[in-house]
């Protein structure tokens, strides 16, 4: 086995609790090297002899990525590792350097679009998955100091916020927050609509 | 005090569901109960439920979990989420319990016994397969006396 080297670089990716390892490929002139991935949470480490779970997608795949959100589903210290495979010969395992929590997934600000119709102020957000609450928040403009707020626990896809004066500025923005690990993301840029204006004619 | 612990109940019971069928499957003895036997979990005094509650998650963390590795893949994966997020909940009720906020009385110390009593009662393998196959139990009642 000591001549297929182990992947090197590897490394976990994790962006709005979708989590990824990745690994650099091991290069064999002429041959396809392929990989097997592992995981191993805490659960695994104090209670289960440090057994190892073989995820099945990434067992002997050519890739050299592996999605791992439907196993690290737990808010507790993971450990991950991949080897090469080239027929019988398998190399050493490259382990993760350190632990990985999904607590610590770098969350983004939501994309979202305020439109104005007519005198409704809507807002449509972009799904993001069940983990996902949003915290959605709405001005007139130049009355800053009073914001209103609406909690969304699941998306649909256009939200009516607010019922508009005629003709006026109004300004949203939006984070998300995820339960499961009680964190927030940054807040997404400002967006500004205006509302139609008064078309009522007034016959004198 | 109360004890007031967030935990991803959506996550477990997704989990458990994805894999209940299969591991009820491997559950010959469907007459006996580990959880439910003599009394339903839903007769334990609401001040009782913090320390139930605890207890049953250390039940399943330290006896369960471990003796229900299984053939399958996919079944192993599922456990594997389950038992981490049992073990991070089981963390958070243990702030409870060293805050005095989770008393153990009576009635559940007796629930308990009984419970080890049903589980001591088969082969470590069967009743491991049993109580993990009877997790819907324990999620109804956790979710019915929040």
């Amino acid at each position: 086995d000591a001549l297929l080297p182990a992947p090197q670089s590897i490394s976990i990716l994790s962006t709005n609790m979708k989590h990824f390892l990745t690994w650099s490929p091991v290069i064999v002139q002429g041959e396809t090297v392929r990989y097997s991935v592992e995981f191993q949470g805490e659960y695994e480490r104090e209670y289960a002899n440090g057994s190892w779970i073989p995820i099945s997608e990434c067992s002997l795949t050519t890739a050299t990525i592996c999605n791992l959100t439907e196993d690290i589903s737990a808010s507790v210290a993971y450990k991950l590792r991949v080897r090469a495979e080239l027929g019988a010969t398998r190399s050493q395992w490259g382990t993760t350097k350190g632990f990985f929590n999904r607590a610590m997934t770098s969350l983004t600000p939501p994309q979202l679009r305020a439109v104005a119709d007519g005198h409704h102020l809507l807002v449509e957000l972009a799904d993001m998955g069940p983990s996902f609450q949003f915290r959605v928040l709405y001005w007139r403009k130049g009355q800053e100091t009073r914001v209103q707020q609406k909690v969304l626990r699941e998306v649909s896809s256009v939200v009516h916020l607010d019922t508009m004066e005629a003709g006026a500025e109004y300004c949203v923005k939006a984070q998300t927050h995820v339960q499961a690990i009680n964190r927030s993301s940054s807040f997404s840029p400002t967006q500004c609509v205006r509302a139609q204006g008064d078309k009522s004619m007034w016959l004198v | 005090g109360a004890c007031r612990v967030s935990m991803s109940m959506t996550e477990i019971r997704a989990g458990f569901t994805a894999i209940k069928a299969n591991i009820q499957s491997r559950d010959p003895i469907r007459t006996l109960s580990i959880l439910s036997h003599p009394h339903s979990l839903h007769k334990v005094k609401s001040s009782d439920r913090c320390c139930i509650t605890y207890q049953l998650f250390t039940f399943y963390v330290d006896k369960v979990f471990k003796h229900c590795r299984t053939e399958d893949s996919f079944v192993n994966r599922k456990i594997s989420s389950i038992a981490n997020s049992f073990l991070s909940t089981r963390r958070k009720l243990g702030q409870c319990h060293e805050q005095n906020n989770c008393m153990c009385g009576e009635e559940s110390t007796e629930k308990l016994k009984q419970i080890l009593a049903n589980y001591e009662g088969l082969n470590v393998t069967s009743a491991a397969m049993k109580s993990l196959g009877e997790l819907d139990i324990l999620l109804d009642w956790m979710e019915k006396s929040r």
